[in-house]
Parts: structure tokens; C-alpha cells; sequence
């Protein structure tokens, strides 16, 4: 696949190291708002889901980052949350039952070495065949977790899952199951993450991945191991997506194979193209706008599926840019 | 050892009647894909909406074999109406547009049919006939898995003299190559990319009727098949018909196999296999996939 993005794809604006001063504001405030939000919800129905949108948030941006920066394609992603919440679930359960931080390290981890070998069959077909393989896999771990009754618990899920107290260097901070606590724990990770993940993109490393997006055989002429950034950008993307994961099964002390379903799967997609390719920051306002909707819809109707499907479709065709594509359009200079 | 032999001529008739049903979906999926460049998720989709049409064909007091015809017919109308109306205005947009936009319509035909059906199994009729059972030699062997086994059989040939020997497949095949040069010999080639469309479609349908008695009929069954297809297509190459009749063949032997000997993760054998043979030959078994 020479050219993945073609028409209707917003052109890549040129990049800038820093942040403009609008964009800076709009990202504090944002910011603000989440850290305040538990201290004025009325009450902890709120509060949990917007916990769970920041986790979906954080999900559905290293999808962003694969898909929107490297060009690849993954219709499971959920897949690797999944991988991430049973591995540092089982490792709470069966090793380290005191020790938060080395469950979480331990689950990622695990994720990331996952990922590794199925990313390295990926990356040496094309982008077309790629984005089927994730398919196939993301149902095979699917399987895995259903069938495999004695270390994933099949249908029922994992559960008694412990939740210990986050601790700081031999400081508690946050004392078990305190949802208060956790809020704030996603936060800073996310938030940290978030950082961490737009300063990648707008490295020398990012700016490979660009070039591979836009133009594949450009970039191996001038020199750069495509496959091997590639598969650099599936694994980031998946160490982010067992970050979640991690954060996940802490704030729910349970998972079930539902989450790696490919139904859930889409729904990560279109909070993707809801927020916007290719923004960062997009992605975190389509898993809020789709987690709000999921939970008013699906009161309403139990043909929840359809109408997934019905806007996915309605996405693609009329709003490609997403949230995001209209932002883009409302502070682009005139002039241009 | 006749008891020996019975298992063989199980196991061999089992994988062929498997990588039959493979191989109708994935090649309706490939001749869609080769010529209009667009991979249909919701294939898998369409291929159950062929099983619940001759479903409701059969329960309604038609012969399964006037549902056979009549449902991949209703499923070819819906596939150009589907081409006309979703594929047609995003077909020259990036190919991972057309990737999300088949995926939304898989979950919403998928939606569509437990609103219309329900989300119970369901069993198609089959004629008093096809319920007995034939001797071969040592074996015995249920008589509707034959009749299926021939049908797909004549079903390939069918679509093998099709693509080669009549003025529209040869077309067809021609366009798979080079759009530009047949465009150029004043040949309509928006009609033959509608057309084939429309063939993966009936495709999808009959292989739905056919599947219907094998697998028992539900909501989800297009899944299955879906990534059994995918499976089938990378491995055998995209794009590729003859890599694509190879590859239904092998994994279903080798899912046949699987099942019989490990049942549960058969799967899972299935897949590393595919990664064995990526690894050895990226674009495929006979090596002429597109490399997209």
C-alpha cells in the first residue's frame, strides 16, 4: 500500500515543537475540568465513568498513534487491553499480591512481548493485509481468554482479583478500592502518558512514522527500515493499549472476555473517528462523547449494534475528520 | 482397522466439505477485492444473511434446492443495492475508509437480523432424502454432507467456466489486471466492477444456504467465517484465485484435523500456521499475491 491516506484525509499541517497558545489554554482547562470533576458530581455513578472514559481514552489514543501517525490499521486494539488487564489480574492473584507497581509493570510488559511476535507477522505483509491479520489474532486471544477456563476463568471472567494500596516509595497514597483514589491514579497516568506520547510524535521518531504513513516506498528510498518502525509503532501503541489494561482491572477489580470482543473493538475505532485521526488529543473526546452515548442509548434499546454501525457508517461518509477535522477547520489561518 | 479406514474417509470428506464453504466465501471476498480494490467485511455478514433467507425460504414450504437459487439471488439484489448506495461513494478514498465503513455495515447487518430472526439457533429443513445416511466401503457417511460436497463442486465449476470461458469473465479477469487497457478497448468497466460485486455477493449467499445444514443457523455465524476467509485470503495471497483454492483446501484439512485431535483451541493451530507460512512467503502459497 503506497499511499493509505488519500483524499478526504486532512493534509499533515506542519509540525511545531510547541504547542500554540489557544491549544496550550484548551489543554489546561481540560485538564482543570477533569481534576475537578469528583469534587462536584453529584455522584459515584459519574465519577466511575468518567474514570472509565479516561482509561477508553487512553485506549483509543494508541490506536490513534498506530493508526492515525503510522498509518496501520488494527480492528482489535481492545485486544491488547484485554491482554493487559488479565495479565496484571493474574499476576495480583497468583504473584505479586502486595506489590501494585510490579503487577502493573509485569502486566505491560507481558503485553509488549505479546505483541512482539504477532507484530513482527503483521509488518511483512502490507497495510491491507495487516489490518485482517489484526482481526484474526485479536479474535484468537479472544478464544484464548474464553477457553482457557483455569488461568482466565472462560466466561465468567476473572475474579477476586486484589486490590492493594497504591503506594509511593514506602508512602501510602491511595488505600484499597477507594474510587476517589483511583480517579485521580488514572489521571496522572493518563495524563503522564498523554505527555509522554505527544512529545514521541513530535520527535525524529515521530516524524518517521509520518513519512511511512504518507508514503511507504518514499520512505524505505531514503533509507528508513520501514517494517522495523513499523513494528516500533505497533509496540508502542500496544504497551499503551496493557497500560490501560493495567488501570483497568484496577479500577473494575474484574474482566471478562468482553472486553476483547471485535464488538468492543469497534467501538474503540469510532471513538477514534469520532475525536479525529491523528490529533492526540481527539481520540479522548470521542471516547467520551461514545461512552456517554453507549450509556444513554443503550437504556433506550437493545439494538445497540445497529446503530454502532449505523454512525460508524454515517462517520466515514459524511465526517471523516472527526471532532477533531473541526477544529482543525475553525482555527486553521486564513489563507491558507 | 476398517474402523481405521471408516476415520480417514471421515476426516478426508469432513476437510473437503470445510474448505469447500471456505473456499466459495473467500473467493466471492477475493473477486470483490481484486477488482474493486475494496475488502468487505461484511462479508461474513452477507454469507449469514444467505443462510436465514433460505432458512425463511424452507420454513415457508419451498424445496431446499429452490432456496439454494432464490436466496443468493435476494442476497446478490441487496449487494448491488449495498454497492450503489455505501461503496460507490468512497471507493476512491483511502482504502482504510472503505475497511471502517464495511465494518459499521457488519454490525448493523448483524443488528438487522436478530431484530428480524432473534438471536436463537436455528435449522434449515432439509428434504426427507438427504437425512439417510450411504455406505462407502467401510465407512458410512451422512448423505446431505455429500449432496453439499457435490453442490460445491458444481458451484466451482460453474464459476471456473464462468471466469473462463464466457465474454463477461474474461472481462472481469482482464479488469483484475489492468483496469486502464480494457477501459481503453471501450469496455464498461464500472459495469464489470458492479458485476463482480454483485458475483461475491451471490457467492456469499450460496455458500450461506449451503453452510446452513453444516452449522446450524445464527446470528453470529458471519464472524466465524469472516476470519476464516481472511485467513484463507492472506494466506493464499490477496487477490490471488488460484493461491485462494490452496489455501481453502489446507486449513480445511487442517482445522478438520484439529478439531478432531485437540477440539477446543483448533483455532489457535489454525493461526500459527498462518504465521509459519507469512513468515516463509509473505505473498502467499503460489507467491502472485498483491503486495497492498
Amino acid at each position: 500500500m503506497n499511499n493509505i491516506h488519500t483524499a478526504a484525509m486532512p493534509a499533515p499541517a506542519l509540525k511545531r515543537m510547541r504547542a500554540s497558545k489557544l491549544n496550550l489554554l484548551l489543554f489546561l482547562t481540560g485538564v482543570t475540568v477533569v481534576a475537578i470533576l469528583p469534587l462536584i458530581l453529584p455522584n459515584k455513578f459519574y465519577l466511575r465513568l468518567t474514570n472509565e472514559i479516561m482509561i477508553y481514552g487512553l485506549l483509543a489514543m494508541s490506536l490513534d498513534l498506530l493508526l492515525g501517525y503510522t498509518g496501520l490499521l488494527s480492528f482489535m486494539h481492545n485486544a491488547y487491553l484485554g491482554i493487559g488487564a488479565y495479565a496484571t489480574g493474574i499476576l495480583l492473584i497468583h504473584v505479586f499480591p502486595e506489590s501494585l507497581w510490579l503487577a502493573i509493570i509485569g502486566g505491560v510488559l507481558i503485553t509488549v512481548l505479546i505483541s512482539a511476535p504477532v507484530g513482527w507477522v503483521q509488518v511483512r505483509t502490507g497495510g491491507l493485509a495487516f489490518a485482517l491479520l489484526t482481526v484474526a489474532f485479536g479474535m484468537m486471544f479472544y478464544t484464548v481468554g474464553w477457553k482457557w477456563y483455569s488461568l482466565t476463568g472462560g466466561d465468567d471472567g476473572l475474579m477476586g482479583v486484589p486490590q492493594p494500596d497504591i503506594t509511593f516509595f514506602g508512602i501510602k497514597i491511595v488505600s484499597s478500592g477507594d474510587s476517589f483514589g483511583i480517579y485521580y491514579f488514572t489521571l496522572i497516568i493518563v495524563l503522564g502518558l498523554f505527555l509522554l506520547t505527544w512529545r514521541v510524535v513530535h520527535s525524529p521518531l515521530g516524524a518517521v512514522l509520518e513519512a511511512i504513513r504518507e508514503n511507504e516506498q518514499r520512505a524505505a528510498f531514503i533509507g528508513i527500515n520501514v517494517r522495523l518502525y513499523k513494528l516500533i509503532g505497533w509496540m508502542m501503541a500496544c504497551g499503551l493499549a496493557g497500560v490501560a489494561g493495567s488501570i483497568y482491572i484496577l479500577y473494575r477489580g474484574y474482566t471478562g472476555p468482553g472486553v476483547m470482543s471485535a464488538f468492543a473493538g469497534a467501538g474503540v475505532l469510532m471513538m477514534v473517528l469520532l475525536g479525529g485521526m491523528g490529533s492526540l488529543w481527539g481520540p479522548f473526546l470521542g471516547a467520551a462523547v461514545f461512552i456517554f452515548m453507549q450509556d444513554y442509548i443503550s437504556t433506550m434499546t437493545e439494538h445497540w449494534e445497529f446503530f454502532v454501525g449505523l454512525v460508524v457508517i454515517l462517520l466515514v461518509l459524511f465526517m471523516p475528520g472527526g471532532l477533531a477535522g473541526f477544529y482543525g477547520i475553525m482555527t486553521k489561518p486564513r489563507g491558507e | 482397522m476398517p474402523q481405521t479406514i471408516a476415520t480417514l474417509v471421515d476426516i478426508i470428506l469432513n476437510s473437503l466439505v470445510l474448505g469447500g464453504v471456505f473456499l466459495i466465501v473467500a473467493i466471492g471476498l477475493n473477486i470483490i477485492y481484486g477488482l474493486n480494490r475494496v475488502m468487505n467485511l461484511a462479508h461474513g455478514s452477507l454469507y449469514a444473511l444467505g443462510a436465514y433467507f433460505g432458512f425463511t425460504l424452507v420454513a415457508s414450504g419451498l424445496n431446499y434446492f429452490v432456496a439454494l437459487i432464490l436466496a443468493p439471488v435476494a442476497v446478490g439484489l441487496l449487494g448491488l443495492v449495498l454497492e450503489r448506495v455505501l461503496i460507490s461513494p468512497i471507493r476512491h478514498h483511502s482504502i482504510v475508509y472503505t475497511l471502517i465503513l464495511t465494518y459499521g455495515l457488519m454490525f448493523c447487518l448483524d443488528g438487522a437480523i436478530k431484530f428480524f430472526w432473534g438471536v436463537e439457533t436455528r435449522f434449515i429443513r432439509l428434504p426427507d432424502f438427504m437425512r439417510e445416511t450411504v455406505g462407502l466401503g467401510p465407512a458410512s457417511y451422512p448423505m446431505f454432507r455429500l449432496v453439499i460436497l457435490i453442490a460445491i463442486a458444481a458451484v466451482m465449476g460453474a464459476l471456473m467456466f464462468f471466469l473462463g470461458n464466457t465474454r463477461f469473465g474474461m472481462n472481469m479477469r482482464a479488469t483484475a489486471d489492468i483496469p486502464e487497457m480494457v477501459s481503453a478497448l471501450g469496455i464498461n468497466v464500472r459495469f464489470v466492477q458492479v458485476g463482480a460485486f454483485v458475483l461475491g455477493c451471490v457467492l456469499a449467499g450460496i455458500a450461506g444456504v449451503l453452510a446452513g445444514p453444516l452449522f446450524t443457523v445464527f446470528p453470529i455465524m458471519g464472524h466465524e467465517m469472516l476470519i476464516s476467509s481472511f485467513v484463507v485470503i492472506v494466506i493464499g495471497g490477496l487477490g490471488s484465485l488460484r493461491g485462494c483454492i490452496y489455501a481453502a483446501l489446507l486449513i480445511g484439512l487442517v482445522q478438520t484435523l484439529a478439531e478432531f485431535f485437540i477440539t477446543d483451541l483448533a483455532m489457535v493451530i489454525v493461526y500459527m500456521l498462518m504465521a509459519l507460512i507469512l513468515a516463509v512467503k509473505p505473498r502467499g502459497l503460489v507467491g502472485e499475491g498483491r503486495f497492498e
